[in-house]
């Protein structure tokens, strides 16, 4: 079952999960997931790794890496991407070194 | 269940937090509302409202209003309200200061204690209470 984290919520640590985590708090420590939805309020500090998706719609600070990104307009972003698909909506406030794989999702490598 | 939450990601506004059972999570959580468990857990909790699922597994201590435990609870709890389910296991303490209530079925090893009131916490209540009636209120 997927995970939901409120605006009330404030986390820090680890967290792996197995399918797909929506977060609309704060986070501060390291995300593994296949799926990772960051909505208008959440606020991560530390890096995204995602084996199909990541959308972006809060604050994140720090580095993402997934197959698919998705910067939607609300998005403040800083860190490195890894990705083979993205995509960025007009909005988007982002300060971020971007690179394109070729290779099929692999989280160690990029 | 499962579809329950799914309605609460759509509404987040008045739904409550939920960890998967795939999440493993290790790290502090603190929740000003409410949240729920269903994956595992390592580190301290603090909490208005935490339940514990079935399959779910905390290790570390929790401090909250109320709590539910339905799933696997190692460590001691402090809480206002304690609620032990049929197929709740607890290894630790458990302090309450209000309530407590256990299910036939459920699995407790250590100590139960009522705890005197705080006068922090009752502040706490109150003022949480004040707060949802100007809620419905308005």
């Amino acid at each position: 079952m997927p995970s939901v984290i409120l605006n009330d919520t404030i986390l820090k640590g680890t967290l792996s999960q197995k399918d797909s985590i929506t977060l609309d708090g704060t986070f501060i420590g390291n995300i593994t997931a296949e799926e990772i939805i960051v909505k208008d309020h959440g606020t991560i500090n530390g890096n995204l790794n995602a084996s199909v998706n990541i959308e972006v719609n809060g604050n994140v600070v720090g580095d993402l890496n997934s197959d698919k990104i998705h910067l939607t307009s609300f998005a403040k972003v800083r860190g490195k991407l890894s990705h083979k698909n993205l995509s960025v909506d007009e909005g988007a406030q982002l300060e971020i070194t971007a690179q394109t794989r070729k290779r099929i999702s692999n989280l160690n490598k990029e | 269940m499962f579809f329950s939450s799914n309605k609460k990601v759509d509404n987040r506004i008045d739904g409550f937090s939920h960890l998967g059972e795939g999440a493993s999570f290790e790290g502090e959580i603190h929740c000003k509302g409410e949240i729920e468990i269903a994956g595992k857990v390592k580190g301290n909790i603090s909490a208005k409202t935490l339940r514990i699922l079935e399959g779910g597994k905390v290790t570390g201590s929790v401090n909250a209003e109320k709590v539910e435990i339905l799933g696997c609870m190692l460590g001691n709890t402090t809480s206002l309200n304690i609620h032990v389910g049929e197929k709740g296991v607890v290894r630790g303490d458990l302090r309450f200061e209000t309530n407590l209530s256990v299910v036939e079925g459920a699995d407790i090893l250590g100590h139960v204690q009522k705890a005197k009131k705080d006068k922090n916490k009752k502040v706490d209540t109150d003022k949480v209470k004040y707060l949802e009636h100007s809620q419905k209120a308005s």
